[in-house]
């Protein structure tokens, strides 16, 4: 490959061409993320789908007027929910999606101190093949600690996120949301 | 299972199958990458962002052709990450990770090694350690060198050439000291 005197580039080269072991666990990372890129995926293409079929339309005046005004009245109901809500404090709030790779679990839970560590608070829903786990949770601004509880016994710390101290014998992870 | 097996199952919806080509590939793509940017963090940061592209794009891959057509993606996201990379000044620590791996009898040498060789390729701009690194330690043709980098072929000779002579230069350097 090299000149004759060119021993040096060879060790070089030697050096360069052994195996690096990579973190194992960024697998994980990387299909929690596949997984929510592949549910966004789906959706858009389900939509995409939708709106390229070809359809025929049709509709009396008096419907379309009707349709008209129950809009009109949904927009106004919305704009006072909205405003109702802000006032509650619900609009400091930001939608976290959780996700977890377990391809054998029969159950998966997200405990938290969000809702007081109790595995029955909120369930997470199996999606493409019973593989993957998610679920969405409304969080205030501010560092939640949180785990998985699988199968009812099994408690994980999240693969994809920063570890917090275990202070209590058992893994977990923290999210910061805001800020 | 092949990599076409598993990307004619990925396609046909099966997610779960994608974990396959990432663990298969993972150490492989891994290691030009701790070589291009110098650092685990961003390296393994450059690996994620390809795997999820490779994901998204999967429908545009050959599939007989995984292995090299994730490669390309990779070279693209550590041009990237290597302009990020020069911006935080944090090119080229330490790999204290290899370092633990090797027997405590041969680290001392091995550590004086390893830190002259990454010191060395460090101080290579980043086209001719990218030219170095795809024909030298991954050994490519230069036509699909020019593929990946979208660079001629007489100019990747070129960059290779002036690598090599740099490096031979460094290490002449070290080697005196």
């Amino acid at each position: 490959m090299f000149d004759r005197d060119d021993d040096v580039l060879e060790r070089v080269v030697d050096r360069l061409r052994e195996p690096i072991e990579m973190d194992p666990t960024l697998d994980a990372r990387v299909m929690v993320r596949v997984a929510r890129s592949s549910r966004r995926l789906d959706w858009l293409t389900r939509w995409w789908d939708w709106l390229r079929q070809p359809r025929e339309v049709s509709i009396r005046p008096l419907t379309a007027l009707a349709a008209a005004a129950a809009l009109a009245g949904v927009a106004l109901w919305l704009g006072t929910k909205t405003s109702t809500q802000g006032a509650a404090g619900l609009a400091d709030t930001t939608v976290v999606e959780f996700v977890l790779v377990a391809p054998h679990a029969a159950t998966v839970s997200l405990v938290g101190d969000f809702n007081d560590w109790d595995a029955a608070t909120t369930p997470m829903h199996p999606v493409k093949n019973g593989s993957i786990w998610s679920v969405t949770v409304p969080l205030p601004a501010g560092r939640h600690r949180y785990a998985f509880l699988v199968d009812g016994a099994r408690w994980l710390a999240d693969p994809a996120a920063p570890r917090a101290p275990d202070d209590f014998g058992a893994p977990s992870s923290v999210v910061t949301v805001g800020g | 299972m092949t990599d076409a097996d598993i990307v004619r199952r990925v396609r046909a919806g099966d997610t779960a199958a994608f974990a396959v080509l990432v663990a298969r590939y993972r150490d492989r793509l891994g290691r030009y990458a701790v070589h291009m940017l110098g650092d685990r963090e961003d390296a393994e940061e450059a690996l994620q962002d390809t795997f999820v592209r490779a994901y998204r794009s999967l429908a545009r891959c050959e599939e007989e052709r995984f292995g090299r057509w994730v490669f390309g993606i990779l070279v693209n996201r550590c041009r990237t990450a290597g302009r990020r990379a020069s911006r935080r000044h944090r090119m080229f620590v330490r790999d204290d990770v290899s370092l633990a791996r090797t027997p405590a009898a041969e680290t001392a040498d091995r550590a004086d090694w390893d830190e002259t060789v990454r010191w060395a390729l460090g101080r290579l701009a980043p086209v001719l350690r990218e030219a170095f690194l795809l024909k030298h330690v991954e050994d490519m043709e230069y036509e699909e060198m020019a593929r990946y980098t979208g660079v001629g072929v007489s100019a990747l000779k070129m960059r290779v050439k002036r690598a090599c002579d740099r490096l031979r230069v460094l290490l002449t350097e070290v080697e005196r000291v």
